[in-house]
């Protein structure tokens, strides 16, 4: 109950400057959809990436498999070093580091599991693990590369 | 007894310490040893060459060299580096500490000071995009890696950058990254890399080489890519996964390019220059 309102608080106040600026609030779809990224974040994601955006152990270093373990989400990692549009792909598509030793995508493609709004909404929440100027540098990394148009 | 144990500590503590500030002394005099270093400029066909605080190039292969005027900011500072972007752009970049970034595009004749935007001038790293002429790299010591969009007009904290001082870095177009590249960042104990959204510095494959000193690699096939060394020069056929010594003939070289067709040119600690044509097996001066 606590981290939901954490995670609504943090929402509110990222989204208050930009609504404030056109001169609205936060819509309550937006923390709706909020609520639905962290619901897929934690059916789908956070075995892998913890249940806090945690990471995995050693997530820097390939594990005994060769591969590179999954990345925290939070302000330790490098998720929002990432444009909207490079996170939609990886999430989409999957990804696999190119020095793994084995050629499997360690992180899986979601695009016939999830919806284009699904995947939005997760990268979405995973903004709110962010701090704000880190949240501000990807605002501006997105700029150029912005979610896909088709992903309506 | 208590006496004597409380001497013994103090004096080993003091002969620690005394070690230790003479390490730091020696590892900082390494790291701002200025060594020459070399780039092949693709569009003019010519080799560059920074060496003590003057900037050469030659379209001879290097049998001759003609000094290229520098601004008056150079002899306050330290110029470490020159590079230039791989299309038909005329923008010759400079940087060192002190110096910070400039660029000329009238053969030297001019200067622009490119540093709005940084932190400071104590610029030990510089190399521009393979593909995109107007991003640029730069590392600022004891801060860490900033890139611009638009050839300098502003620049963008990227990354806190290795934690080792960085010498030298380079933009390649090898494949497998997210964005639009890799970067390799040369220090004195090894090579890193990082993909050029700086999603993590991974240390190249082992390399016990001693000094590392520089990296090149092929334009055309951007995995194979050599490194000089105090312990000679080695290759990799995988964008630095793994190394293999180059049981070559040639000195010790602290800086290395290659060209398009493939030559290999590289400079000693004294400034002279060899190729070699067989991928860093024999080597010859370049009038020979």
């Amino acid at each position: 109950m606590r981290k939901r309102w954490i995670l609504v608080t943090t929402w509110l106040l990222m989204s208050a400057a930009g609504q404030a600026m056109a001169g609205g609030g936060p819509s309550s779809r937006d923390t709706s959809r909020l609520e639905e990224g962290e619901r897929i974040y934690q059916q789908y994601c956070a075995s892998c990436h913890g249940s806090e955006g945690e990471g995995q152990p050693n997530w820097e270093r390939q594990n005994a498999q060769g591969e590179l373990p999954a990345p925290p989400h939070g302000p330790e990692g490098h998720t929002w070093k990432h444009s909207d549009a490079m996170l939609y792909r990886i999430i989409a598509e999957g990804w696999r580091d190119p020095w793994n030793k084995t050629e499997r995508l360690t992180m899986p493609a979601f695009e016939n599991v999830l919806t284009p709004a699904e995947i939005r909404s997760v990268v979405n929440y995973l903004k709110t693990l962010w701090t704000p100027e880190q949240r501000r540098h990807q605002a501006e990394e997105s700029e150029g590369a912005p979610f896909p148009w088709q992903s309506e | 007894m208590n006496k004597i144990t409380g001497r013994f500590w103090r004096a080993l503590s003091l002969t620690s310490w005394v070690m230790a500030s003479l390490s730091f002394v020696s590892m900082a005099g390494a790291a701002e040893e200025a060594l020459p270093s070399l780039s092949y400029d693709q569009t003019g066909e010519r080799l560059l060459k920074v060496q003590a605080n003057q900037l050469f190039e030659s379209t001879d292969g290097g049998a001759a060299w003609t000094m290229i005027p520098l601004p008056d900011e150079v002899a306050e500072g330290r110029l470490v580096t020159v590079s230039e972007p791989a299309t038909a752009e005329q923008a010759l970049y400079i940087a060192g500490p002190s110096i910070g970034v400039q660029r000329s595009t009238d053969h030297g004749e001019t200067w622009q000071e490119l540093n709005d935007g940084l932190p400071n001038q104590d610029v030990t790293a510089l190399d521009v995009h393979r593909h995109q002429p107007e991003t640029l790299y730069v590392v600022i010591a004891d801060d860490g890696l900033y890139q611009s969009e638009d050839a300098g007009t502003t620049w963008k904290k990227m990354d806190s950058g290795p934690a080792q001082p960085v010498r030298r870095l380079i933009h390649s177009d090898m494949e497998g990254s997210m964005q639009t590249g890799w970067l390799y960042a040369v220090s004195d104990d090894a090579v890193r890399l990082s993909m050029d959204c700086f999603c993590g510095w991974r240390p190249t494959g082992e390399l016990d080489a001693g000094r590392v000193y520089d990296l090149a690699y092929k334009l055309d096939d951007p995995e194979h890519v050599y490194v000089a060394t105090e312990q000679g020069l080695w290759r990799s056929d995988n964008g630095g996964q793994e190394w293999q010594q180059v049981k070559g003939d040639g000195p010790t070289f602290v800086t290395l390019t290659l060209a398009p067709q493939g030559t290999l040119y590289a400079l000693d600690r004294e400034g002279e220059l060899m190729r070699s044509e067989d991928q860093g097996q024999t080597w010859t001066p370049p009038d020979a």
